[in-house]
């Protein structure tokens, strides 16, 4: 089995695929919950701290303020965000503080933002007026939020993989396990010798159920088959030794030297001998083509080109002695997978069909086309359209409107039936065009 | 008039009526029907070959191990082994004797059948004596190698098989490739009635009767091309049998 044209093998892609996207959307969320955290975290200090500095400031005036300040900054926490700050005036010119300049955040409305700390850090910051010519800004730096989020990613790039690997793994297991089963199965149409190997496992899952349904499937088909090869063997056999027998006779009574006119008898009742043998041979074909309609064994690339070529070649000559204009237009290179004989088969069929119906003087034209399409078409007196349906039963005669050749045209009445078993047998469509003159058959896909 | 391969003396010897008399061969029929091993016995003997006869599969393998055949002739369906198998079963076991199967199944799918199981030709009931016979003569003549040869001479014709080209008297013969092959297929058959049949199949490759009458056409137009400015006639119709070509002198 073609692992790109397996569907577990597309099952398998499709849960890598989902894992990739689920792992992805689940970092994604967890970013965005803990960055929220972080940054609600690192607001509530400033903001504890902004009110401890405001009562400060209300309580013990700007130098208390300033000196607090000062402590704060000498001090760094044992846990949690480093703090900044800086206490200026209006115009931004720092009174205390370790920040070196006010950043874009207006203190009227007590705005928060990030903003850089030094020269390589940032935090997040509010700022809030104090007084008519002082400010404050208090910060946290946010430098350890970068480093938690960039752990997360990596726990999850690794995790995440991992994860994917597994499904990937147990998938290819389970696909591996399913493909075997099925592999089974279709082994068991293609060749249903195998059949007997169809074991039914022990499961009792939906598989289990159709091994067992294949199984019967393919013994009884196989069953049937055998039947109707060892009925049309027996029924060849048991009519082909007794007309050989009689065929014998007759020519050991040819070889007496009888009389011109016995010995024309005799030779006819050979024909009739012959014919009967080819109407049998006929109606075994056509059910042996029946039965084997879109079985694919036994099929080989066949270049119909050649072989139409070659039919058309040797039918020039009968029909330029029976007056006929007979073309013939082949593209090169047609194939074709199938039997070779048995499609030498139907175009004979078709070309003889022809040249029996169209009067002298008719033309035949053959094309083939890719595809393939093979178009055998006249211009002799045609199909009645009531018996457009009928012409491909078996042995339905009368093709022509009326008997233009004059002639009387018998045949088997099964080379069209055969005809149209052979091209089904090839997955092809035999079919009469709906034409004004004459008939036109054509044969396609 | 013998018939020459390149060039050399046949081995055959001349008879009386001017055709070749040809080596008898030794033939083992398989065919559990009486009537049927009666009349291909009675055709043997008739051209002057040996016929060992065996009703059944088993005694058949049996004697193909211990005595030398030229040709074995094998009917399909057997009481106990049929055809196909005793067919696998010499094969596997070395012994490469051509065999035609006579059979009573006929169709193109149990011809294949017979062919790929390892047969050399295959034929159907009711058979065509004179083309059994041909039939035989062509397998043994392949077997023995004779058929690459480079050039066949039988009366006045020459068929020169590599360079594809035919003379008679001398005088080349402008044939198209179909009618070449023709020729060169009855002169790989001279002395022997070629039928319908053995033409389409192995002429055209088509194993059954079309019912235009497509073979005798094209060799009415070969004959006539054998036989333009000379005097007597290049090909002999077998009425209700076949063709043979003549020594064309």
């Amino acid at each position: 089995m073609e692992a790109r044209r397996s569907i577990f093998s597309r099952l398998v892609a499709g849960a890598i695929g989902l894992s990739i996207v689920l792992v992805i959307a689940l970092w994604f969320v967890t970013h965005q919950t803990v960055l929220t955290t972080l940054e609600d975290g690192a607001a509530k200090e400033v903001d504890v701290d902004i009110a401890g500095l405001v009562d400060i400031y209300a309580t013990s005036g700007l130098d208390e303020l300033s000196e607090r300040i000062d402590d704060r900054i000498a001090l760094t926490p044992s846990e949690g965000n480093t703090p900044h700050y800086l206490l200026a005036n209006d115009d931004g010119d720092p009174i205390a503080g370790d920040i070196a300049q006010w950043p874009q955040l207006d203190p009227m409305v007590s705005e928060t933002g990030f903003v850089p700390i030094g020269a390589k850090s940032e935090g997040f910051a509010r700022a809030v007026q104090l007084g008519p010519d002082l400010r404050l800004l208090v910060a946290r730096r946010t430098d350890n939020n970068r480093e938690i989020l960039s752990n997360i990613a990596l726990a999850f790039a690794v995790g995440g993989s991992l994860f994917v690997l597994l499904v990937a793994l147990l998938g290819r297991l389970a696909a591996l396990g399913l493909q075997r089963r099925i592999g089974q199965i279709n082994l068991a149409f293609r060749d249903p010798a195998k059949a007997n190997d169809l074991a039914q496992g022990s499961s009792g899952d939906e598989i289990d159920e159709l091994t067992g349904h294949s199984a019967r499937a393919i013994t009884r088909q196989r069953g049937l088959s055998e039947a109707y090869k060892e009925t049309s063997e027996q029924l060849a056999h048991e009519m082909r030794t007794p007309l050989s027998h009689l065929d014998n006779r007759l020519l050991k009574a040819l070889e007496e030297s009888p009389k011109p006119n016995v010995a024309q008898r005799l030779v006819e009742a050979r024909s009739e001998i012959k014919r009967l043998v080819q109407t049998l041979e006929s109606l075994l074909d056509i059910a042996s083509s029946k039965s084997r309609r879109g079985d694919r064994a036994g099929l080989a690339p066949v270049d119909m080109s050649a072989m139409v070529n070659s039919l058309c070649e040797l039918y020039a000559g009968s029909a330029e002695e029976t007056g006929h204009t007979f073309t013939w237009e082949v593209e090169p290179r047609v194939m074709i997978e199938g039997e070779e004989r048995q499609l030498s088969r139907l175009i004979t069929n078709l070309l003889d069909n022809a040249l029996k119906y169209v009067p002298e003087g008719g033309t035949v034209s053959v094309t083939l086309d890719e595809g393939p399409e093979l178009v055998i078409a006249d211009n002799g007196p045609g199909v009645a359209p009531a018996d457009r349906t009928r012409i491909f039963d078996r042995f339905y005669r009368g093709r022509s409107n009326s008997d233009a050749t004059g002639s009387d045209v018998h045949g088997s009445g099964l080379g069209l039936a055969l005809a149209k078993a052979i091209a089904e047998r090839h997955g092809l469509t035999l079919a009469l065009d709906d034409t004004k003159i004459g008939a036109s058959f054509r044969l396609k896909k | 008039m013998a018939i020459l391969h390149t060039g050399e003396a046949s081995q055959g010897l001349e008879r009386p009526d001017g055709g070749m008399a040809r080596n008898a061969l030794r033939i083992l029929y398989v065919e559990d029907d009486p009537r049927t091993a009666a009349a291909v016995s009675e055709l043997a003997s008739s051209s002057g070959d040996t016929l060992v006869w065996e009703q059944n599969g088993s005694a058949a393998l049996l004697r193909a191990g211990m005595e030398a055949f030229d040709i074995i002739i094998l009917d399909r369906m057997l009481g106990d082994i049929d055809g196909l198998t005793i067919t696998r079963r010499l094969r596997e076991s070395g012994i490469g004797t051509p065999i035609l199967m006579l059979s009573a199944l006929g169709r193109s799918a149990d011809r294949a059948e017979g062919l790929d199981a390892g047969a050399d030709d295959y034929m159907a009931k009711p058979y065509e004596p004179d083309e059994l016979m041909a039939r035989l003569r062509a397998l043994h003549r392949r077997n023995a190698g004779q058929e690459h040869q480079a050039v066949i001479i039988y009366g006045a014709f020459e068929c020169h098989l590599k360079a594809r080209t035919a003379f008679r008297d001398n005088k080349h013969l402008s044939l198209s490739p179909k009618e070449f092959e023709l020729f060169r297929y009855f002169m790989e058959n001279a002395g022997e009635t070629v039928t319908r049949d053995m033409l389409l199949r192995d002429v055209w490759n088509i194993d059954f009767d079309p019912q235009t009458n497509v073979v005798d056409v094209n060799i009415g137009r070969l004959r006539r091309k054998l036989e333009e400015g000379f005097k007597s006639p290049a090909l002999e119709t077998i009425w209700g049998s076949g063709y043979r070509i003549l020594e064309g002198v």
